[in-house]
């Protein structure tokens, strides 16, 4: 659904499928973006947090997380909508091994 | 003597290179980021676009009496009425042709709630525009060094050659306020510049190609737009 970019009905599966295991970081994160995609940037923030929680030095979460960062905060400076408090700076993602 | 490179090097290189594919259980997706407006429009508003204050018409007085047949304000304000009423779904309410604005400083302007009220109730309007623009033409020449192959001799030398350019910057601090309190929802500045490769280019044509440039970022006030970005999604 996500490659297609039917990302409404993405976000359906990656919630359910978080439902069953909250602790997975890749589903929190594909959850993070489907939010995104859907224009719901608060519980992308939210999401986005809890993947690098339980997965603090995962390169493709840390990578989208900064790219979120920098267009959450320009969104922020330029006065469009987001209405979540500011994602806290991320340091560089580290090397693909 | 072949050596073998050490497999590191070797996926160092092709990463450096784009080369290598993402791990596997990992994808690449673009998304269309939406970008809400600055302005909280249903977009069934009815907007009327007041005078503009025109900051100033040239930083060159040579071309001054070209450039003094470009109105400004009323350019302006007919490309923004033409450009709403096309890409948003805002009404754009006529202003009347006698209005004259209250002050010639833009703070002024922002602090006079009861004339904006007036005029809202006379136009009809929800919201109001208003602001400066400013547009400055300058006339720059200057020399360059190029080198240059002798037919005579078949050598290469080098030269000084005249170089002349126009250059326009275009300048707006937009002003939206509430038709129905007199109070100042916003105040967005704009700006752009091009620069034509000769002299004396003419002035509607650089006035035009800034406002075109500067389209997205206007109607950005008022309508959602899209950003693209990239993330990565786990299979």
């Amino acid at each position: 659904m996500a490659k297609k970019g039917f990302w409404h009905e993405a976000l359906f599966r990656f919630q359910k499928a978080a439902a069953l295991s909250p602790n997975d970081p890749e589903l929190q994160n594909n959850l993070a973006v489907a939010f995104e995609a859907t224009g719901d940037t608060t519980r992308a923030l939210a999401a986005y947090r809890r993947a690098l929680e339980l997965a603090p030095e995962e390169t493709h979460i840390r990578r989208n997380y900064a790219r979120f960062a920098e267009y959450y905060t320009a969104a922020q400076r330029a006065g469009f909508g987001a209405d979540a408090p500011a994602p806290t700076p991320t340091p560089p993602p580290m090397p693909t091994p | 003597m072949i050596r073998r490179l050490p497999a590191a090097v070797l996926l160092a290189a092709l990463a450096a290179a784009g080369a290598v594919p993402l791990l596997a259980g990992v994808f690449e997706t673009k998304l269309r980021l939406p970008l809400r407006p600055k302005l909280a429009v249903t977009g069934r508003e009815r907007i009327s676009i007041a005078p503009f204050l025109v900051a100033s018409r040239t930083s060159d007085r040579r071309e001054a009496v070209r450039v003094a047949d470009v109105d400004l304000d009323a350019e302006f304000r007919r490309y923004l009425a033409k450009l709403l009423s096309k890409r948003t779904k805002m009404t754009v309410v006529a202003m009347p042709a006698d209005v004259k604005l209250p002050a010639t400083a833009l703070r002024e302007l922002a602090e006079n709630g009861p004339y904006w009220r007036g005029l809202g109730a006379r136009t009809g309007a929800d919201l109001l525009l208003t602001g400066v623009v400013d547009f400055r033409v300058e006339n720059k020449s200057g020399y360059k060094t190029e080198e240059y192959r002798s037919p005579v001799d078949g050598r290469t030398y080098t030269r000084q050659v005249l170089v002349e350019s126009t250059g326009f910057t275009f300048d707006v601090s937009v002003l939206a306020i509430d038709a129905r309190t007199g109070a100042r929802l916003f105040l967005e500045n704009f700006r752009d510049q091009k620069e034509k490769p000769k002299r004396a280019a003419d002035e509607m044509a650089g006035l035009f190609e800034n406002l075109f440039s500067l389209e997205g970022q206007l109607l950005g006030l008022f309508v959602v737009r899209e950003r693209e970005a990239n993330r990565y999604v786990f299979d």
